[in-house]
C-alpha cells in the first residue's frame, strides 16, 4: 500500500471567466520512506501539487489517496485531520507564531489532537532536545536565528509523529552553510525511516533527495534519480 | 482543542494589545454600569414605593364607602341604617378572616393646650384602628379597650399636633399633659411616631448634618406640603369612639344611640391574604344584613392603587433597562468591529494553525472565546463602574430613593454582558473559520 497514491489528478482555478489548468493530468505514488523532491519553475503547478500532497486542497478530478485515505472529495475537516495526524510540514518562511515560545510553537499541533497538558509540553521538550534546542525553550521566534527557526519549524512538524514530511523550500531563507545544516536533517530523518517530500526550486536541494519529480506546465515531465 | 486553551489564547491576546482591549471593553463597561445603576434605581424606587405600600396599610387594609344608591331602589332608601357600629360588630362576629375593624366618628373641632391651638377632625377610634391604620407609637399607648368601655378622656396624637401644642417638647414629655378638645380637657396618652417619606426623612438628615447648631431641632413644617401622603396621619388626634358619641355626638343626633349613629369612617383589615376574595364576599354578605338587603356600599380595596404603582414601577424597569441593552448592543457591535480588524490582522497566525491540522470550528472557539473574554472582563470593570455610578447618583441625588444594588442585577449584568460578547464575535468567528488554508499562508 502506497502512502500516497494520485491517479490522473486535475486542479484547475477559475480567475475572472478564465479557467487556469493548474495540473493537468498527474499520478505519482510515494512509498514508505521514500526521500523525494518535486521541483519545477514557478507557474509549473508544483505548488499545487504540493498542496495537494499537504491536503490543504482537494483536487477537481481524479483519484487521491493519502496514508490509505481516500481524500479525492474531502471535507475540510477530514484534511485537517490529516494534516494533524499524518503530516508535518516545514515551511520557507518559517511561519511560526511570534508570541509563543519554541515550546509552545511546537506543541500546537498536539492541541489540535486534543492531547493532555502535561504530555504536550514533555513530548515538545523533547522534540525540540531532538533538534538541538534544549537550551532555547522559552525563546520567542524573534530571538532566534534563522536556522534556529527553521530547526523549530521541523520540531513542530515532527511532534505528531507524521508519516510524510513535507519541505516547501526549507532552505530558501537560509544562507547557504545554514541551509545545508537543514538538509542534513532531512537527510537523517529520513535514514531513520521518515517518508521526506521536499519541494523546490533549486537542484542542489533536489540532489541530497533519491528521487526526482520534474513538473512542467501542470504535468511530470520526467522523474529521475540524482 | 479544548476550552482551557482557547481562554489562554485568548487572554494572550488581550494582554498583548492592551490599548485596543481596553477601547473594545470600553462600550461593554459603559453597557454593564448602566445596566447596574438603572436596575439599582429601579430596585430603589421599588424598596421606597413598597414601604410607601406598607406605612399606608398595606394590601390588607379594606374600607367600606357610602354609595349613590341607584334611583330604582331610591324608596328602600330610609330602610338601610347606613355605616355605623352594627357593622363593625357584625363583622367582627361574623367574619373570621377580618383580623381588626375600624370604625370611625370624625368631628371638627378645636385643639388646643396652653402654648397653642389649631383647627382639626378629632376622630372617635376603637383599639384596632392602630392595627388597621399601621400606626407606630413614639411614646405611650393607643386607645385601649378599657378607654372604650370607660368612655375615658384621653387622647393619641400625631406628630404635627404635638408639635404644634407643645413645640418645646419631646413626645415623652408630651405624655400626660392635658390639651383640650372643644375646651373639654383631655389626657394625652400616646404620641404617634413621625411619618415621612424616605426623602424628606433624608433631606431632614441632611439639612441637620449641614447645620450643625440646628442639629436635633424639630424641623416643623416639613412634610406637610401638597402631596405628602402622611400629612393625615401626622395631624391626626384620636380619642375612645364611645368618648366621641357622648361627647361630641348625642347632642347632634339626640335620637340616635352609640350604636345607630352613622360613622364617618369604616374599615377593616384582612387577616390571611390569600383568602382576600373570600373574605370580601363574607363581608358582603354580612353588609347585606346589617344594611338590609339595600345596596348601599362598597368596599375600595387597595388593589388597583397598588397595581398602577406595580406597572409604573415595571414600566420604569424597562425603560431603564432598555436603554441600557441599547448601549450594550452598541459595546457588542464595538467588540465585533475590533474583532474583524483582529482576525485580519491574524490571517497568517489562523492559515499555520489551519496548516498543523486545525479545524474551522478549533479557530471558531478560539475567537469567540476570545470575545466572549473580552466582555466578561469589560463586564466586571462595568459592575465596579456601576458601583461607582450609584455612589455618584447618591451623592448628586441624596433625597431619591437609594438606589439598591442587588447580586441579581450583578449575575444579570454580567450575564448579559457574556451573552453580548458570544453574539459579537459569532461573526467575526465565523469569517476566521471559513477562511481557506492556502490563501492564509500566502498572506502578508
Amino acid at each position: 500500500m502506497s502512502l500516497v497514491f494520485l491517479e490522473d489528478v486535475k486542479k484547475s482555478y477559475r480567475i475572472g471567466d478564465q479557467e487556469i489548468r493548474a495540473l493537468d493530468g498527474v499520478s505519482l505514488r510515494i512509498e514508505e520512506g521514500e526521500f523525494l523532491a518535486i521541483i519545477g519553475p514557478s507557474g509549473s503547478g508544483k505548488s499545487t501539487l504540493m498542496h495537494l500532497l499537504g491536503c490543504l486542497d482537494t483536487p477537481s478530478s481524479g483519484r487521491m489517496e493519502i496514508c490509505g485515505r481516500d481524500l479525492s472529495s474531502a471535507t475540510a475537516d477530514m484534511l485537517a485531520d490529516v494534516r494533524n495526524r499524518e503530516l508535518g510540514f516545514v515551511f520557507q518562511a518559517f511561519n511560526l507564531l511570534p508570541k509563543l515560545d519554541v515550546v509552545r510553537n511546537i506543541e500546537l499541533p498536539l492541541i489540535y489532537s486534543g492531547i493532555s497538558k502535561n504530555e504536550r509540553r514533555a513530548r515538545a521538550e523533547e522534540v525540540a532536545r531532538s533538534v538541538g534546542l534544549g537550551e532555547r525553550l522559552a525563546n520567542r521566534p524573534t530571538q532566534l536565528s534563522g536556522g534556529q527557526c527553521q530547526r523549530v519549524a521541523i520540531g513542530r512538524a515532527l511532534v505528531n509523529r507524521p508519516r510524510i514530511l513535507f519541505g516547501d523550500e526549507p532552505t530558501g531563507n537560509l544562507d547557504s552553510s545554514t541551509g545545508e545544516m537543514i538538509l542534513e536533517m532531512f537527510r537523517q530523518l529520513n535514514r531513520e525511516g521518515k517518508t521526506v517530500v521536499l519541494v523546490t526550486h533549486d537542484p542542489d536541494v533536489a540532489a541530497v533527495t533519491k528521487r526526482v519529480i520534474e513538473i512542467r506546465d501542470g504535468r511530470i515531465r520526467r522523474e529521475y534519480k540524482p | 482543542m479544548n476550552l482551557l486553551i482557547c481562554l489562554e489564547t485568548g487572554l494572550r491576546e488581550i494582554a498583548a494589545h492592551k490599548f485596543r482591549s481596553f477601547l473594545s471593553m470600553l462600550g461593554i463597561v459603559m453597557g454593564v454600569s448602566s445596566l447596574i445603576a438603572m436596575m439599582a434605581l429601579t430596585a430603589g424606587i421599588e424598596k421606597g414605593t413598597r414601604a410607601f405600600m406598607q406605612q399606608i396599610g398595606g394590601l390588607e387594609f379594606v374600607s367600606i364607602q357610602n354609595k349613590e344608591i341607584s334611583n330604582a331602589l331610591f324608596e328602600f332608601w330610609n330602610l338601610s341604617p347606613g355605616r355605623t357600629l352594627m357593622d363593625a360588630r357584625a363583622l367582627m362576629a361574623a367574619v373570621p378572616n377580618v383580623s381588626h375593624v375600624s370604625p370611625e366618628m370624625s368631628h371638627g373641632a378645636l385643639v388646643a393646650s396652653e402654648f397653642g391651638s389649631d383647627r382639626k377632625g378629632v376622630r372617635g377610634v376603637w383599639p384596632g384602628h392602630y392595627v388597621v391604620a399601621r400606626h407606630e407609637l413614639a411614646a405611650g399607648r393607643f386607645i385601649t379597650d378599657v378607654d372604650g368601655d370607660q368612655a375615658s378622656r384621653s387622647a393619641v396624637i400625631g406628630d404635627d399636633i404635638a408639635k404644634k401644642l407643645w413645640p418645646a417638647l419631646s413626645p415623652t414629655e408630651v405624655i400626660g399633659r392635658t390639651m383640650t378638645i372643644n375646651q373639654s380637657p383631655f389626657v394625652v396618652v400616646g404620641v404617634l411616631v413621625r411619618y415621612e417619606r424616605e426623602q424628606d426623612k433624608r433631606m431632614r438628615t441632611i439639612l441637620a448634618a449641614q447645620n450643625k447648631q440646628r442639629a436635633g431641632q424639630p424641623m416643623r413644617g416639613r412634610g406637610s406640603g401638597r402631596g405628602d401622603p402622611f400629612r393625615g396621619k401626622n395631624e391626626s388626634v384620636f380619642i375612645p369612639l364611645s368618648t366621641m358619641f357622648y361627647e361630641f355626638k348625642s347632642g347632634l343626633f339626640p335620637d340616635d344611640s352609640v350604636e345607630t349613629v352613622k360613622l364617618e369612617t369604616l374599615s377593616f383589615r384582612v387577616a390571611d391574604l390569600g383568602a382576600f376574595r373570600e373574605t370580601l364576599e363574607q363581608v358582603r354578605r354580612t353588609l347585606d344584613v346589617t344594611h338590609r338587603g339595600v345596596d348601599d356600599y362598597d368596599l375600595e380595596t387597595r388593589e388597583e392603587w397598588f397595581d398602577r404603582m406595580e406597572q409604573s414601577i415595571a414600566a420604569t424597569r424597562l425603560s431603564g433597562g432598555l436603554i441600557a441593552v441599547i448601549s450594550l448592543f452598541v459595546g457588542a457591535i464595538g467588540i465585533t468591529n475590533i474583532m474583524l480588524a483582529s482576525i485580519t490582522e491574524r490571517v497568517r497566525e489562523i492559515g499555520i494553525r489551519l496548516a498543523v491540522g486545525a479545524k474551522g470550528r478549533d479557530i471558531f472557539m478560539q475567537i469567540l472565546i476570545e470575545s466572549v473574554s473580552v466582555a466578561f472582563i469589560g463586564g466586571i470593570f462595568g459592575v465596579a463602574a456601576g458601583g461607582v455610578l450609584i455612589q455618584v447618583l447618591i451623592i448628586v441625588a441624596p433625597t431619591e430613593n437609594v438606589p439598591v444594588m442587588t447580586i441579581g442585577s450583578v449575575l444579570f449584568s454580567v450575564a448579559f454582558a457574556i451573552v453580548a460578547g458570544i453574539v459579537s464575535g459569532i461573526y467575526p468567528a465565523m469569517r476566521a473559520s471559513k477562511l481557506d488554508p492556502i490563501e492564509a499562508l500566502r498572506y502578508e
